[in-house]
């Protein structure tokens, strides 16, 4: 009886501590605070922080898959039908080969795809008991549109940074309180089959005034061309 | 010799006098008007610069109702000679808040997105593709920017390269508002350092005092169409620059003073720059100053950047 | 000359001091045909040089070959040059007045002009550097913002015009009284040359300061630049000094005594040998330690990456300098001879370069990215720099045309200017 109790008396405890933090906060930093606002700086840049997070907070939302993948037919099913079928179309009435491991080791529809992640097969993330989920590692399903989880079981330390904004493309705002954010999911950026983030070109190259041409050597290729234009 | 003086040229003088005195002031004359015509091409140059902007104050010693006339005018000059409907505002530093941002050198693949974003964001002349962001390809194993090349073309990231993407640290001891004579460029209270493009006398000698190569030169009257000028502007950051005065990165501040984040930051594809309010300890910055080992470039300088490079481990 | 006061009505103070500059004017724009050729060809250089800074200001500084990589060029070469020649300027004075040496205080007011020119010529290159000239006023303290003390460009400002304004006075104090014919009273310049004298050695540290205080630039950043600058201005100054008074003496017809000029050799052998010597330290710091430090010296002395624009530039410097110097060794440079015009002329060229294409164009060499973009002046910064120096030889002239008139008794209180081919004649 006794124990029971306690945790509901700490916790009732705790709550009105709070409530006291508040108000004495509430006093004693009041009409300073606004004070300084007028002159645009703060005492207590934490305090101010801490304030403007009680207000309102704008969500961050993750960009993510709607569903499981769907693949749009370019010719005519066995039954004559045209449009778009989801995984399970054809893998529900095809057993899983889970000797298939490689691309290579596919003759039919997915000959040929490019594969490049590891030491991974096609069943360490594709559920093999239901096509339009994927699978982690204990067996459990996952959902196409939490596909982080399964990435997250492997690559741990990019997950956490990705928590903390450490890793992964972000837009929007950094306060908050002032709108929310749109982040990229680990899909957006990396194909899951080949994860390799891609090698782009540079196109676009500031000139240095006189830099005519760009040189692909350690040298810049700097030249002078006089280019003063109203000798 | 002990005539007095009869100090020319009273007109009573002999022919020989008056001779030269004719002469003398004829060439005076010929020569003012030479001069006159010498520097003519100025006359375009005052036709250019009204009474107003001339005698403009610091941005400082602006009053509210000042800077209202001073923005309305800026916004009418633009849509004269650039034929753009612009909006220039006066973001002021939040309090609480200094701005700190870290690039992560493993992830950054030097493509340069942020460098085009940059470029296009804050209205930058678009002959020389200028951009407040230069990109150092170093080969692995070194710091040594001698060893790096910023014009580099090829398909990236090469073989055994890293990229070293430099602009503005916004340093705390900032050696270029330290020259300014004429206190053009200050440092506000949220980290970032300003120029006030209409106090700059264009001396330069902020640019050879910093570090990091983050100041630019207005060498001409920058050349932005129209259709691509970005209308949302701020006074002491991205609204189109006169020329002959200095400019440089402001973290963006007519984006971040309203809460975005920087231009370069939502362009980048690789995910590697991180942005925030290092004074809020919940913040994503301070979490990664906490948990990462992050470098400082030219740190042995002593100008203790509000900029920071960090690698994943 | 003697000192006594002259028996005519002497109308002094400010009145007759404006009497005194509006005679001088009228005696200074007579004179020989060679001295109107001369002067005509400045006014030329100078009006063209002034056009191409017209069209420099209204086109903007794309004009000049200077970039964000190299931000300072032929102009600021040419302040930091005009700067030593004003501070070495003054070094007539220091053994005048400090070693009570009479001889030399005859002599004393041509560096003073010498130091005028430079002076008026070190402004103007700063002038014509601005990216915004109209907006001048900003610099004028209590008008504008003066960042000082914080920012070395300010104390320069201060320095340069203090200087300015110390050595007209000095000068027009000077002449004023030989022209009345009166002995200067000690009390009205001999405390003003003594400042002048610690003020020569503040403008050209100052200005040394305002480079070897940049942290980011290694080449710039060594506490041996301000030494160094003042030991070449102690050079290219009285080498200076030497030319203009050979010229006084065929031209002008003022023969002063020979020996302040042999003291003024023994100061150059002195300057160059310790310059020469701080050279050689600079170097070996530079190369046996290597590293970033070594960086743009590496490239001013041997080139870098596959470039080689200053090289010609320093060497040429380094050669002219040290023929210069063993010239100025020679005996026969303490006779009056060419000898000692060629040493001059050589020291005068080759610390023009070492001070601009030498030091001022490396220290933006490679960028603070470590990036090689290389600098060559374009035409309208030759242009403006030759108008410049044109504009400056113009008021050397007449100040020395001036200085010689009064001198040479020409001018003073009771000259009848109605008669002027008669006192040439005289």
């Amino acid at each position: 009886m006794l124990m029971g109790l306690l945790p509901v008396l700490m916790i009732v405890t705790v709550g009105m501590r709070r409530a006291h933090e508040e108000r004495e906060d509430a006093q004693s930093v009041g009409p300073t605070l606004a004070e300084l606002k007028a002159v645009g700086r703060s005492a207590d840049p934490v305090e101010e922080i801490r304030r403007a997070k009680q207000t309102r907070r704008f969500p961050v939302e993750i960009r993510r898959p709607t569903g499981p993948p769907v693949i749009e037919l370019t010719e005519p099913d066995p039954l004559g039908r045209m449009g778009r079928v989801a995984c399970t179309t054809c893998h529900s009435v095809r057993p899983p080969n889970l000797s298939n491991q490689q691309p290579s080791d596919l003759d039919e529809f997915h000959a040929g795809m490019p594969f490049e992640h590891g030491r991974l097969v096609c069943y360490s993330c594709h559920n093999p008991g239901n096509a339009d989920t994927l699978r982690l590692a204990d067996g459990r399903a996952v959902e196409y549109p939490q596909v982080m989880t399964l990435c997250g079981q492997c690559h741990g330390p990019q997950a956490r940074d990705y928590r903390r904004y450490s890793h992964g493309g972000v837009n929007g705002y950094w306060d908050l309180t002032r709108g929310g954010r749109v982040r990229a999911n680990c899909i957006d950026c990396h194909d899951p089959h080949v994860p390799r983030f891609p090698k782009m070109i540079p196109t676009f190259k500031p000139k240095e005034r006189f830099l005519v041409t760009t040189r692909d050597d350690h040298t810049p290729g700097l030249r002078f061309g006089g280019g003063t234009g109203h000798e | 010799m002990n005539e007095t003086p009869s100090f020319p040229p009273q007109g009573s003088g002999s022919p020989v006098l008056s001779r030269r005195t004719a002469v003398k002031g004829a060439c005076a004359t010929l020569g003012l008007a030479a001069f006159g015509a010498a520097i003519s091409p100025l006359t375009k140059l005052t036709e250019d610069i009204s009474a107003e902007e001339f005698l403009q104050q610091h941005y400082q010693e602006l009053s509210a109702k000042d800077k209202q006339k001073v923005f309305a005018r800026l916004e009418a000059e633009t849509k004269e000679e650039y034929g753009a409907e612009v909006t220039i505002r006066d973001d002021r530093p939040i309090p609480g808040t200094k701005f700190v941002y870290a690039i992560n050198l493993s992830l950054c693949n030097g493509n340069g997105k942020c460098v085009e974003a940059c470029h296009r964001e804050n209205n930058h002349n678009r002959q020389t593709n200028e951009s407040y962001i230069r990109i150092l390809e170093m080969p692995i194993g070194t710091m040594d920017m001698g060893k790096g090349n910023i014009t580099y073309s090829h398909a990236v990231p090469a073989e055994g390269k890293f990229y070293l993407p430099v602009q503005c640290q916004q340093c705390d001891n900032p050696p270029c508002v330290h020259a300014c004579p004429v206190q053009a460029t200050w440092k506000e209270d949220d980290g970032i350092v300003v120029v006030d493009y209409n106090w700059c006398i264009g001396c330069r000698y902020c640019e050879a005092a910093c570090p990091y190569h983050a100041r630019r030169f207005n060498w001409q009257k920058p050349e932005v169409p129209a259709d691509e000028i970005n209308p949302d502007q701020s006074y002491l950051s991205n609204r189109i620059r006169p020329q002959g005065v200095v400019e440089k990165c402001t973290y963006c501040l007519h984006r971040t003073r309203r809460g975005r984040l920087p231009a370069c930051l939502e362009a980048c594809p690789t995910g590697a720059r991180v942005f925030g309010n290092i004074l809020d300890p919940e913040s994503e910055i301070r979490w990664l100053f906490e948990n990462k080992r992050v470098l400082i470039l030219k740190e042995h300088l002593g100008t203790e950047p509000s900029f920071f490079y960090f690698f994943d481990e | 000359m003697d000192g006594t006061p002259s028996g005519s009505s002497q109308t002094t103070g400010l009145l007759g001091y404006f009497g005194f500059l509006r005679k001088s004017l009228w005696l200074v724009t007579d004179g020989s045909l060679l001295y109107y050729a001369w002067m005509t060809a400045l006014t030329a250089i100078a009006l063209v040089g002034a056009h191409a800074w017209a069209v420099q200001v209204t086109h903007g500084m794309i004009t000049t070959n200077m970039t964000d990589s190299v931000s300072w060029g032929l102009y600021i070469a040419n302040f930091t040059f005009c700067v030593g020649l004003a501070a070495g300027g003054v070094m007539m004075v220091i053994p005048a007045y400090l070693y009570h040496d009479e001889e030399m205080h005859h002599v004393v007011i041509f560096g003073e002009a010498v130091a005028i020119a430079a002076i008026v010529m070190s402004t103007l290159f700063v002038v014509v550097d601005l990216g915004r000239p109209d907006r001048f006023w900003h610099l004028i303290p209590f008008i504008g913002r003066f960042n000082w003390p914080i920012s070395m460009l300010t104390w320069d400002v201060i320095v340069l015009n203090g200087y300015l304004v110390i050595n007209l006075h000095i000068v027009g104090y000077l002449l004023y009284m030989q022209y009345l014919g009166r002995r200067p009273n000690p009390l009205w310049y001999v405390p003003f040359v003594y400042l002048s004298i610690l003020w020569a050695i503040s403008i050209h540290t100052v200005t040394a300061f305002l480079y070897c205080g940049l942290g980011g630039r290694p080449f710039w950043n060594t506490a041996l630049l301000a030494p160094r600058f003042l030991a070449s201005a102690f050079v290219s100054g009285p080498a200076f000094i030497i030319i203009v008074m050979r010229l006084v003496r065929v031209l002008g017809g003022y023969t002063a005594s020979p020996k302040p000029v042999r003291l003024l050799i023994q100061i150059i052998r002195v300057s160059m040998s310790i310059n020469l010597l701080m050279l050689a330290s600079e170097l070996f710091t530079i190369f046996y330690t290597g590293g970033e430090h070594a960086a743009a010296g590496q490239y001013l002395f041997f080139g870098s990456h596959g470039h080689y624009g200053l090289v010609p530039w320093i060497w040429t410097s380094v050669a002219l300098n040290l023929v210069g110097t063993a010239l100025f060794f020679l005996p026969a440079a303490l006779e009056r001879g060419n000898v000692r015009i060629a040493a001059c002329v050589l020291c005068i060229v080759g610390i023009w370069i070492e001070k601009g294409m030498g030091l001022i164009i490396p220290g933006f060499i490679p960028s603070t990215l470590h990036q090689i973009v290389e600098y060559t002046p374009s035409l309208t910064e030759w242009k403006v720099s030759a108008g410049t120096f044109a504009f400056g030889l113009l008021v050397l002239t007449v100040t020395v045309k001036l200085i010689t008139n009064v001198l040479t008794g020409k001018l003073h209180e009771g000259v009848p200017l109605t008669k002027p081919e008669a006192v040439e004649t005289a």
